[in-house]
């Protein structure tokens, strides 16, 4: 029982470990730049509902940062099906897709969550003042089980390497962009007001800003957050049950 | 009578519109070690992909124990050892990771699994090298770390995929006898791929031939040999070599004489074989 999860978690983390200190150090230079740039450089006296910006500013980054981490774990199961094909050991084994599936989402919570760490880190560092809301918990897990389910997906859709760097360029970048991590969606116009209230991610920031910044928590964003992550499961699933015979 | 390990009947996989396998099969029991002989792009990675679940066929039944492959996949996985053409190890995890992970995803209980892994690496002869990181190692070195991975769960049936492919014949030879002992000592059934002649003629008491996709003669080395003619005259045209085949050295001689061409006689080898059935050499 298990054998399929636990042997996911421990190959993934195995290997992770080998590679931490670049993998904590590529994790941390991103978030970090865009604190110097927006938060010191461009907001330092902006404020955007109410709030000082880099106060605004740190749970987008959380967004973002764990986001990158927990999809990016599709760039890795790329990397070990078409390249090493060291995923075929997981695929000839007698194990279930539901605990590979499971493996590599939980394999990217991990990742996100040494990001998010490091983000919490910085706000220390850049003395933001973060009101936390216990809700912050079940919203910053579903939203990086839901990347990850995403990435799990995409990295099985996908038929080489050039594909994935497309999907990342034309969905991933773009609502990172777009989906309210470094301004508030509402002043989009109404074209791109539909299509990132289409997003998932627009939810996710939405609810971990309200519950880092002391703003009013929708729990209607947390179901939108589950239902997603519930679909992206399927689709993860579906898509991994594709090319296992 | 020997127990049927894995029978497939019909087998058929599509690349697009081009069938590369057409209708294959195969019947492997206990103990057997059955080689699939064919030129690159004959279908045979194809088959041992379908064979073990890594590509779905597009006809055809497989069964593992009388239990259909697909149906009962996961119990019939557990009979099954792979030792793909490619190495696929974890560069990044050392010798003893790469197996405990294998140990892991295998079922092996976990009082067992240390053991296990340590058998392993004694029967590869790569105790000494348990901590250290794969990429480090050599092409034999990794290749026999592959083949005890495929054998720690102690499959009933190995699938090796082309598995001295690129290594230099002192190292080829070694894993020869590597391979021997696990048929001989443990009465592994294996399936080996190659398109060297001389490792199917030294490994395999069955040999199929395949080209396109399908299987154009199949017996024993011997058999398929001695279907030719024991002796073979080969006559050096200008352009290319003509071959003829007898029952005796004697009648080669004969003909030999005859011949106002350059000419010499050597035993017919599978590859005579392969070049009759085929009209062009295995490497062609």
């Amino acid at each position: 029982m298990l054998n399929g999860f636990s042997g996911v978690l421990y190959r993934e983390l195995h290997v992770f470990s080998k590679k931490i200190k670049r993998q904590i150090l590529a994790s941390s230079l991103s978030p970090f730049l865009f604190l110097i740039a927006f938060g010191w450089g461009f907001g330092k006296d902006v404020t955007i509902n109410g709030l000082p910006y880099i106060s605004f500013l740190i749970p987008g980054l959380i967004a973002m940062s764990t986001l990158n981490q927990c999809y990016g774990i599709s760039q890795e199961i790329n990397i070990s099906r078409f390249y090493f094909h060291t995923f075929d050991e997981f695929l000839i084994a007698p194990i279930s897709p539901v605990e590979i599936v499971i493996g590599e989402a939980f394999y990217g919570v991990f990742k996100g969550t040494i990001s998010m760490g490091l983000i919490f880190l910085y706000a220390y560092l850049f003395q933001v003042k973060l009101l936390f809301n216990p809700i912050f918990i079940p919203a910053v897990f579903l939203h990086m089980i839901l990347f990850a389910l995403l990435g799990v997906t995409m990295a099985m859709i996908v038929h080489d390497h050039g594909n994935q760097a497309n999907l990342n360029t034309f969905v991933i970048t773009p609502m990172i962009f777009l989906c309210g991590t470094f301004f508030p969606v509402d002043k989009l116009p109404g074209f791109f007001k539909v299509i990132v209230h289409s997003l998932p991610l627009t939810y996710s920031t939405k609810i971990i800003r309200a519950s880092l910044t002391g703003g009013s928590v929708d729990l209607t964003h947390l179901w939108i957050i589950l239902g997603f992550s519930v679909l992206f499961f399927f689709t993860a699933l579906w898509a991994l049950k594709r090319v296992e015979a | 009578m020997k127990t049927v390990v894995l029978q497939a009947q019909g087998l058929q996989k599509k690349y697009g519109q081009k069938l590369v396998v057409k209708g294959f099969d195969l019947t492997i029991c206990e103990g057997d070690f059955i080689g699939l002989l064919g030129p690159n792009g004959a279908g045979k990675t194809t088959i041992i992909k379908t064979l073990t679940g890594l590509s779905k066929p597009d006809g055809g039944h497989i069964t593992y124990h009388g239990k259909d492959f697909f149906s009962h996949s996961r119990s019939a996985k557990k009979t099954i050892g792979v030792v793909p053409q490619h190495n696929n190890l974890d560069r990044d995890l050392t010798a003893y990771e790469n197996l405990y992970l294998h140990s892991i995803l295998q079922g092996v209980p976990k009082k067992l699994r240390r053991g296990k892994v340590e058998e392993a690496l004694e029967f590869a002869g790569l105790s000494d090298y348990r901590n250290q990181q794969v990429k480090t190692f050599s092409g034999g070195m990794k290749r026999r770390l592959v083949i005890v991975r495929a054998l720690l769960h102690q499959p009933k049936i190995l699938f090796m995929d082309e598995p001295t492919v690129g290594l230099d014949p002192q190292i080829r030879r070694s894993l020869w006898d590597l391979i021997i002992k696990v048929n001989q000592s443990r009465k592994t059934a294996i399936l080996l791929t190659t398109h060297y002649i001389s490792e199917a003629e030294k490994l395999c008491s069955r040999v199929k031939i395949i080209d396109a996709g399908s299987i154009i003669a199949e017996d024993t080395p011997d058999h398929l040999k001695k279907d030719m003619g024991k002796y073979v005259l080969e006559v050096f045209q200008e352009d290319h070599i003509d071959r003829l085949f007898f029952p005796t050295k004697e009648m080669a001689y004969h003909k030999m004489k005859e011949i106002p061409h350059e000419a010499k006689i050597r035993e017919v080898t599978l590859e005579d074989v392969f070049i009759k059935l085929t009209g062009r050499t295995i490497d062609a």
